[in-house]
């Protein structure tokens, strides 16, 4: 299978505190990874790290065989984004955060289409700021598939959404999936993950502690559910008997 | 091409919507071109000048738009999408930063040439006004005004740290222009003590070149003003595009 994201023993503090000590993993075409951890256990850094918007002390990330500092227009001709904090100028509407997208690339996907199968063909004249949550989460997942991409990266897509707007979301994904894009996604709830992702890697204050499939990282903590598991690898064990 | 395009037009209208430009850049030069027409009417500049106290100004008023694109609505915007992150998001898009840069100087253009445009339609119906010196030589000048301005504020926008800062530089640099070099006090008015610091500002310049040409004085006057303002050009792009920051 060839390889969508390439991450070589990655490094990377802030004024001396690390930030992700030495991540290694793989990506293939097509797959669906799920990047897990706690607040501030570095998934955005490594994000930000593999995306090029910030710049790694060590190692190497190459997404589609690209680096992405270097061949940055290239590259992003042919992967989406989604960040966590979702940006865009005030007072700009669906239709025209769409349509300044489009005009950013060569061969970008007809909006219209996208809107329509996200639902928010409605909302074309509608101001991005009178979304609500659930839709405007939908929008970024049109803007991240407007290039046409071959991969996606989507920064805590359903955190703050309602459960029947973060099922819509997954719909979605789960089409995009089957349509054989490559998604990189970070959450925190693992419901998400056990239903999205093919394989995940779990983060805890910078190192990677796991990597491997849902099911093996089940198998390999002493406990039966996914979440128990999550809080077994990032050590939060007085939590697991609460739950 | 396209995504210029696309970009400018979407911009603008969002600019637009702002309102803001539309009144620093276009209702303020046409006050103040009605209000010197009023005052000042068809009397000379001084006794004996050939030429009138309003086709003096006429210069300075074509200047009031772009100080107030080029030293407080380009900075400002620029560092508000920085702190938006709305650049962030445009640097995971293949589209360059001087794309994005050139994008929001043909805003700030245009609100400049309708500016100037319209007073001087205003003030060739009402006030009788009529360019002695050359047109295109006006018009050429006054696009190395303009750009040279603009140059600077993209330097403000790129190198404030945050927000804040970028609003404090782009007024420290604004209002003094706006009041000293010419632009809305006519720079001949004002005592001797502040025409001398008023020279030293990028603005005076200017106003000093659109001045010469305006009024058909000769060109080797406007020599010294054009040089200052090609340099400052060259050196603020550069620094502007060299020190250019996504976040």
């Amino acid at each position: 299978m060839k390889t969508a994201i390439d991450v070589q023993d990655l490094w990377k503090s802030y004024s001396g505190i690390p930030a992700v000590r030495g991540m290694s993993m793989r990506v293939a075409q097509g797959e669906v990874f799920g990047l897990l951890g706690a607040n501030g256990a570095g998934k955005s850094t490594a994000i930000e790290c593999i995306l090029g918007t910030k710049k790694a002390d060590r190692g190497s990330a190459a997404i589609l065989g690209l680096d992405p500092q270097q061949q940055r227009s290239q590259l992003f001709e042919q992967v989406g984004v989604q960040f966590q904090e979702a940006s865009y100028p005030d007072k700009i509407k669906v239709g025209e955060l769409c349509e300044e997208t489009c005009c950013l690339y060569r061969k970008a996907a007809d909006y219209h289409f996208l809107l329509n199968q996200l639902g928010l063909t409605e909302k074309k004249k509608n101001f991005v700021s009178e979304l609500s949550g659930g839709e405007k989460q939908r929008l970024f997942i049109v803007l991240a598939l407007i290039p046409n991409p071959k991969v996606v990266f989507l920064d805590e897509l359903t955190t703050g959404l309602d459960p029947r707007a973060r099922r819509e979301v997954w719909k979605c994904l789960l089409e995009m999936k089957k349509a054989g894009l490559s998604i990189f996604l970070t959450s925190h709830f693992m419901e998400e993950v056990e239903l999205l992702c093919d394989r995940v890697a779990v983060l805890k204050k910078g190192d990677v502690v796991f990597c491997g499939t849902v099911n093996e990282m089940i198998r390999k903590s002493p406990y039966e559910r996914l979440e128990q598991a999550y809080l077994w690898f990032t050590d939060e064990e007085e939590e697991i008997e609460n739950l | 091409m396209k995504t210029f395009k696309t970009m400018l037009k979407i911009e603008l209208k969002l600019s637009l919507r702002g309102m803001d430009m539309f009144i620093f850049a276009i209702c303020l030069p046409v006050v103040m071109v009605i209000l010197l027409g009023f005052i000042y009417g068809d009397r000379p500049a001084f006794s004996g000048a050939e030429y009138t106290f309003f086709e003096q100004s006429f210069g300075a008023l074509a200047t009031i738009s772009i100080c107030a694109g080029g030293v407080m609505g380009l900075p400002l915007l620029i560092s508000d999408y920085r702190h938006r992150k709305i650049l962030k998001r445009f640097q995971v898009t293949p589209v360059s930063p001087s794309r994005i840069l050139m994008v929001h100087i043909g805003i700030y253009a245009i609100y400049a040439i309708v500016s100037v445009i319209l007073i001087y339609i205003i003030s060739a119906i009402f006030f009788g006004y009529r360019m002695e010196g050359s047109l295109v030589w006006f018009a050429v000048t006054y696009l190395l005004v303009m750009l040279s301005m603009f140059s600077i504020g993209m330097v403000v926008g790129g190198l404030a740290p945050d927000q804040k800062t970028a609003g404090i530089a782009a007024s420290i640099l604004y209002f003094p222009m706006l009041i000293f070099s010419g632009a809305t006090l006519p720079y001949e008015v004002m005592p001797e003590v502040f025409q001398k610091i008023a020279n030293v500002l990028p603005l005076t310049q200017g106003i000093k070149l659109l001045k010469i040409v305006s009024l058909g004085e000769p060109a080797a006057l406007g020599i010294v003003p054009m040089v200052f303002l090609t340099v400052l050009l060259v050196l603020c792009s550069g620094i502007a595009v060299r020190f250019f920051r996504w976040e």
